[in-house]
């Protein structure tokens, strides 16, 4: 039985976004914005859901004067990517041997 | 990027591949303080060498200036932190080693100028070791292993060698440890941003 790919991270945006965060400890927006060549306002939706599910942190704060925001992913966040890309290496696995 | 195109299973795993990649391209270290350190620790250990062979004492007065290089140390720290969008998870580690390294050093040159320590250079070089090959095994940086390994080669070789030519070693370590490794990590860096602009 195939256990079900995370709805939340089976996204291309979100899971950009997670891929990029469990490598760093911390990132502001707008290092995320240019590593996944997104919009600011689409970002910030997906960022806004991640954060709803309590994958990632986002801090607002101010940084030379001018609004600055930081994400950094949760351990909520890093079980769920662990256990979405389990799911996806037993799909491909299945895919292989057939 | 959009943010709810359907993804096939490859096309994750290529996505979290490639976006992993991307950041790690980004953990490129500019290089700056490599050559900065390498640079002026060469410049006084050969000015230092020289005075003391040819009896000009007031050329030793040379070491004050890695005091002026901490404070362009510290320019560029607060710089390239300024510039920096993303925090790495050894980032702290390294800082703490660095500053302690540094701190370490100036209670050394303290000690050394109080007490007439015979071969101070070998001490110096085995703290020269210590954060160097530290780094190069938390980067996975291999011209810094072998920098710090090096350092502490030379420091054997400085306790046999006659004064003052272990003053030579210190310059051959500080090009070692830091200067080639500084050359390397700068090509590095600005191939990397070659490739981001």
């Amino acid at each position: 039985m195939f256990k079900e790919l995370d709805p939340i991270l089976h996204s291309q945006l979100r899971l950009a976004v997670m891929s990029l965060l469990i490598s760093v400890k911390e990132a502001e927006f707008t290092f995320i914005k240019e590593k996944t060549n997104a919009t600011a306002g689409n970002l910030s939706v997906q960022v806004q859901k991640l954060k709803e599910a309590g994958y990632i942190e986002v801090v607002k704060e101010f940084k030379d004067n001018y609004p600055n925001t930081t994400c950094h992913i949760t351990s909520q966040g890093i079980k769920a990517f662990e256990e979405y890309v389990k799911a996806l290496q037993e799909y491909l696995k299945v895919g292989q041997s057939k | 990027m959009e943010d709810d195109k359907p993804l096939t299973e490859q096309e994750s795993l290529a996505l979290i591949t490639r976006m992993i990649t991307k950041a790690k391209c980004e953990y490129e270290e500019t290089g700056v303080s490599a050559l900065l350190w390498g640079s002026i620790i060469t410049f006084c250990s050969i000015a230092s060498f020289i005075g003391q062979e040819t009896g000009t004492a007031w050329l030793d007065y040379v070491w004050f200036l890695t005091i002026a290089a901490v404070i362009v140390q510290v320019f560029i720290a607060v710089r390239e932190g300024r510039k920096k969008k993303y925090r790495s998870y050894d980032d702290a580690t390294m800082s703490g080693i660095w500053i302690s390294f540094g701190i370490s050093m100036f209670m050394f040159s303290f000690y050394a100028s109080n007490f007439n320590i015979p071969h101070v250079n070998v001490l110096f070089l085995i703290v020269y070791g210590i954060p160097t090959f530290a780094t190069g095994i938390s980067r996975h940086f291999i011209p810094m292993i072998w920098g710090g390994i090096a350092c502490w080669l030379l420091a054997i070789a400085a306790v046999y060698t006659p004064l003052p030519y272990p003053l030579l070693y210190t310059a051959l370590a500080a090009q070692l440890a830091w200067f080639i490794p500084g050359l390397i990590l700068r090509k590095r860096y600005l191939k990397a941003k070659g490739r981001n602009v």
